[in-house]
């Protein structure tokens, strides 16, 4: 099995990128990822992987001109031919006016998310893991999923001096259990260690959606009380990192919060921030650029603080950065890649006990913009929507499309779940979120199923 | 490079497989942008590395490594043996594979210039002269234009004596404007969204595209739409243009003939298909008007080849033929459930991912007529171009896509210009409801580079050749 390189390892490889001649400047990202996916569909194993690769992204600066090159040939020989291609496509472009300057020196905070068994997790663990899962389906019921093990370790070096090297794991189960009678259930879990990933409660929780789910009747598309648990508030949240927060596009008012710093954009209780080093995420303690990852309250009791900025957005919009940067180029700017949304003190249950007729969702799927400006965004349910009469679950629903106003459902947020989870969203990473009861909710279409 | 293949593929044997195939992929990319005649980003990528796949006792594993060591070669075809044998875990019905002739041969995709070897000057004045003149129009606020390259060579050896060495090299360009306003943001691309146009060829293609000819027209309309009135809300005709006939062939016929999907196998990520194994010949899909192919042969096409990386010829087939469903695209394992041969679209991301069932050129058959005739003979609906949003459930029936302008049609003529335009629909139905499909005249081979699939998730480069179309009665301008 492959295992950590290490910092010494990166640094010795950067320094000969670092030591190019004729540069003003040069940074070099490293990447290194290790690990495997056990993937698994109708309760057996089809497509089981192992995959290892290095990166080695070398951005040179001369006279404000950039050039980046990458490549996976993680050797002395590599980093050096890197650095050259590099600076031969900076010789060739116009200065950028804005450009920053590099990372300084700066201290980095650790965070403990690495995990030797994790990352040493073999495919007959991981096996075991999915038959733990399977067991759980009833008869008549499949699952389909994947169970993955990775170890990553991720350094940024530049010619300021700057150096800092951060080493994770991770280890996730995702599941769709269906059968029955049109019966579908989904759970997922993402942890920094396997022992804290329970394949058993994974299995029980998507199963048990599936059985409740058999026999989906037909509903009427319009507006309805929602609850959505937190894999379906990971969508709006997610969605709100890339056509909200990001800092380039708040600057030049592509945002959907352009000009609204400091006005109302949600209920009063609604608050989103971004943390890569809190606990409850897997996130990386630097940006891209080697610049510390600061938190960063975004939405504060309902009112819009700010977006995330790297250092050059940051000169653009006249602050500071945050610690955002994206892996370069990159030209559309920074974005947050770990987002909380502040738990409230009501459960699922209380919410359902309060909706005279609505839908409780588990997940959307598919989610895509419809207007930024208007944080309009279109999907469909998934794996579990049911009808709640009369503050019960009356019956399983057949999946229906919404088309809505993030901005909107956040305004119209009425109660927020007190328990989080680390929740997908299919295009972007995980966010930490709570389930929300939403007032009113467009669904615009309906599926057969 | 194909030496470092066998060798892979005998460790593989010797550590207990029954069938393996070792890949090798070395690819190249190099990316360009230029916003408001200011370089965004200009980067050179590159990648190799040896995937090996196993069937052990009828269970597959795969293991994929950068590192270029003879015993680093070994280590991984134990681990890919290792990962099958832990796949037995879970009994199954053993895999088994429909049979293929051994392929030994080299292919080459059609190229006149290697776009690899153009300057850079001459690549970033072509973006810097487009969006000079996108930033002549008055009111835009940014005009951005890109250049992608990428060339991908592969190896692959198989334990059946396969032999084979392919390399595609593509290329594409693409500008687009943004204009923005109080509350309202609106885009124009040409010559289509999401960077452009990309074709496998050379720096011909990018020539051919006339970035710099339509610039001031692309950035005129991304400011007339800022003042246009909203696509309404009605249930009417629809006409949409070649670039969006791509995306809808894409969503809602290329991925539900998948055979993996049909078979649960992608259950639990982007979903399986409305499409049963026993449809075949027998599903109403669409109108008469509709056939569709499947043609992995198409001089041009992101998704053609020589060989697939399971080394099965590339081959035309038809999808649909006038209406009526025909055929799933397939891999050895799933063609063999079904009792067919493969159909030959097993493609991988590069080396480190396991090959699925991909699409390669899922293209409309061209019917006759031009866009303006079919705009012509249309008294009263909707003409939308460009895609820009798409969404579709799991099952590939429910759609909605949304495109960056419009135009009311108007007694054969296009009249009022819409912005924000969308539509949705059930996918039989709508494919049902066209009723008339351009000729070859309008008919262009598009390119799909970043079509996501799997787990871990992999992107696929797929091609779709369309004409513009016209559909019947379908739902436009769904708001929030």
């Amino acid at each position: 099995m492959p295992g950590m390189i290490g910092p010494d390892e990166a640094r010795r490889v950067a320094d000969a990128a670092l030591s190019l001649p004729d540069a003003d400047g040069v940074e070099v990202l490293f990447m290194h990822e290790w690990g495997g996916l056990t993937r698994f569909a109708s309760s057996s194993i089809h497509q089981s992987t192992h995959r290892e690769d290095t990166g080695v992204s070398v951005r040179v600066i001369k006279e404000n001109r950039i050039g980046v090159a990458s490549t996976n040939d993680f050797t002395i020989e590599g980093a050096r031919r890197a650095a050259d291609h590099a600076l031969e496509m900076a010789n060739v472009v116009a200065p950028d006016a804005l450009f920053p300057g590099l990372a300084p020196q700066a201290e980095v905070p650790g965070v403990d998310l690495y995990d030797e068994a994790t990352a040493s997790a073999t495919p007959a663990f991981r096996a075991d893991g999915v038959a733990d899962l399977v067991a759980q389906c009833p008869e008549g019921f499949t699952a389909a999923g994947a169970f993955e093990t990775i170890a990553s370790e991720v350094a940024v070096a530049n010619t300021e001096g700057q150096f800092c090297w951060s080493p994770s794991t991770m280890a996730s189960i995702n599941t769709v259990v269906s059968g029955g009678e049109g019966g579908h259930g989904f759970a997922e879990v993402f942890e920094s260690a396997t022992s804290d990933v329970d394949p058993v409660a994974i299995g029980k929780r998507a199963a048990s959606k599936a059985v409740d789910s058999q026999s989906p009747r037909d509903i009427e598309a319009g507006r309805y009380p929602v609850v959505l648990e937190p894999a379906a508030v990971s969508t709006l949240v997610g969605f709100l990192a890339w056509i909200g927060f990001g800092g380039r596009s708040l600057a030049e008012g592509r945002s959907c919060f352009s000009g609204k710093e400091g006005q109302r954009v949600a209920a009063g209780d609604v608050s989103i921030y971004d943390d890569a080093r809190a606990r409850g995420t897997l996130g990386l303690p630097f940006d891209f650029e080697g610049v510390p990852r600061s938190r960063v309250d975004l939405i504060k009791d309902g009112t819009f603080l700010g977006g995330v900025y790297d250092l050059r957005t940051a000169k653009q919009a006249g602050v500071r950065t945050t610690g955002h940067a994206l892996p370069p180029p990159n030209p559309e700017g920074p974005f947050p890649l770990n987002l909380f949304m502040e738990p409230g003190e009501a459960s699922v249950e209380e919410m359902i006990a309060r909706t005279e007729r609505g839908l409780l969702v588990t997940r959307f799927h598919y989610t895509n913009v419809v207007h930024p400006i208007e944080s309009t965004i279109t999907g469909m349910t998934r794996d579990g929507t049911f009808l709640i009469e009369n503050g019960e679950i009356a019956h399983p629903v057949k999946n229906l499309r919404f088309t809505q106003s993030i901005v909107e459902a956040l305004t119209r947020t009425e109660m927020i779940g007190r328990d989080t989870e680390l929740a997908s969203e299919f295009f972007f990473s995980a966010s930490r979120v709570p389930a929300l009861k939403v007032a009113s909710f467009n669904f615009s279409g309906r599926s057969d199923h | 490079m194909l030496d470092v293949a066998k060798q892979a593929v005998e460790a593989a044997m010797a550590a207990g497989a029954d069938y393996a195939d070792g890949r090798i992929v070395a690819e190249d990319t190099e990316s360009l942008t230029v916003r408001n005649q200011e370089m965004e980003g200009i980067d050179r990528a590159t990648s190799e590395g040896l995937g090996i796949r196993v069937l052990v006792n009828g269970y597959w594993g795969f293991a994929a490594t950068a590192r270029r060591e003879p015993e680093e070669i070994d280590r991984a075809a134990r681990l890919a043996v290792e990962i099958a044998t832990a796949a037995s875990r879970l009994p199954m019905k053993p895999v088994r594979l429909a049979e293929v002739e051994p392929a030994t041969g080299t292919w080459h995709s059609p190229m006149q210039e290697d776009p690899f070897n153009v300057p850079l000057e001459e690549k970033v004045s072509l973006l810097m002269e487009a969006t000079r003149r996108m930033q002549s129009v008055q009111g835009l606020a940014f005009a951005e234009g890109g250049i992608d390259l990428f060339r991908r060579r592969t190896v692959l050896a198989t334990s059946e004596g396969t032999a084979i060495d392919q390399t595609t090299v593509q290329s594409g360009a693409g500008i687009e404007a943004t204009a923005t306003a109080e509350g309202e943001l609106q885009r124009r691309s040409f010559p289509n969204s999401f960077r452009g146009h990309i074709s496998a060829a050379g720096w011909e293609h990018i020539q051919r595209l006339g970035l710099i000819e339509e610039a001031e027209r692309t950035a005129t309309e991304a400011v007339e739409l800022l003042s246009a009135k909203d696509c309404p809300s009605e249930v009417t005709t629809l006409v949409i243009d070649s670039g969006q006939v791509e995306l809808q062939i894409h969503e809602s016929i290329g991925h539900p003939v998948e055979l993996d999907r049909v078979l649960g196998m992608e259950e639990a990520y982007a979903g399986s298909s409305f499409v049963k194994p026993d449809d075949r010949g027998k599903l109403r899909y669409a109108s008469p008007l509709v056939s569709i192919t499947a043609d992995a042969t198409l001089s041009g096409g992101l998704g053609s080849f020589g060989w697939d990386d399971e080394g099965v010829p590339a081959q035309r087939m038809p999808i649909i033929e006038d209406g009526v469903f025909q055929n799933f695209i397939s891999s050895r394992e799933t063609a063999s459930v079904l009792g067919l041969p493969s159909s030959g679209a097993m493609r991988a991301d590069g080396w480190a991912h396991y090959p699925l069932i991909r699409m390669t050129n899922i293209s409309i058959e061209p019917r006759e007529g031009s866009l303006a005739d079919i705009l012509g003979d249309t008294k009263d609906g909707v003409f939308m171009s460009t895609n820009t949003s798409w969404s579709i459930d799991d099952h590939r029936v429910n759609f909605q896509f949304g495109c960056e302008i419009a135009w009311r049609i108007k007694d054969g003529k296009l009249t009022e210009m819409y912005r924000n335009p969308n539509y949705t629909g059930i996918t039989t139905e709508f494919w049902g409801s066209c009723d008339a499909v351009g000729g070859r005249e309008e008919w262009t081979v598009w390119g799909t580079p970043n079509c996501g699939k799997g787990q871990p998730g992999q992107v696929a480069r797929v091609g779709h050749g369309a004409s513009p179309a016209r559909f019947r009665n379908v739902q436009l301008g769904v708001r929030g």
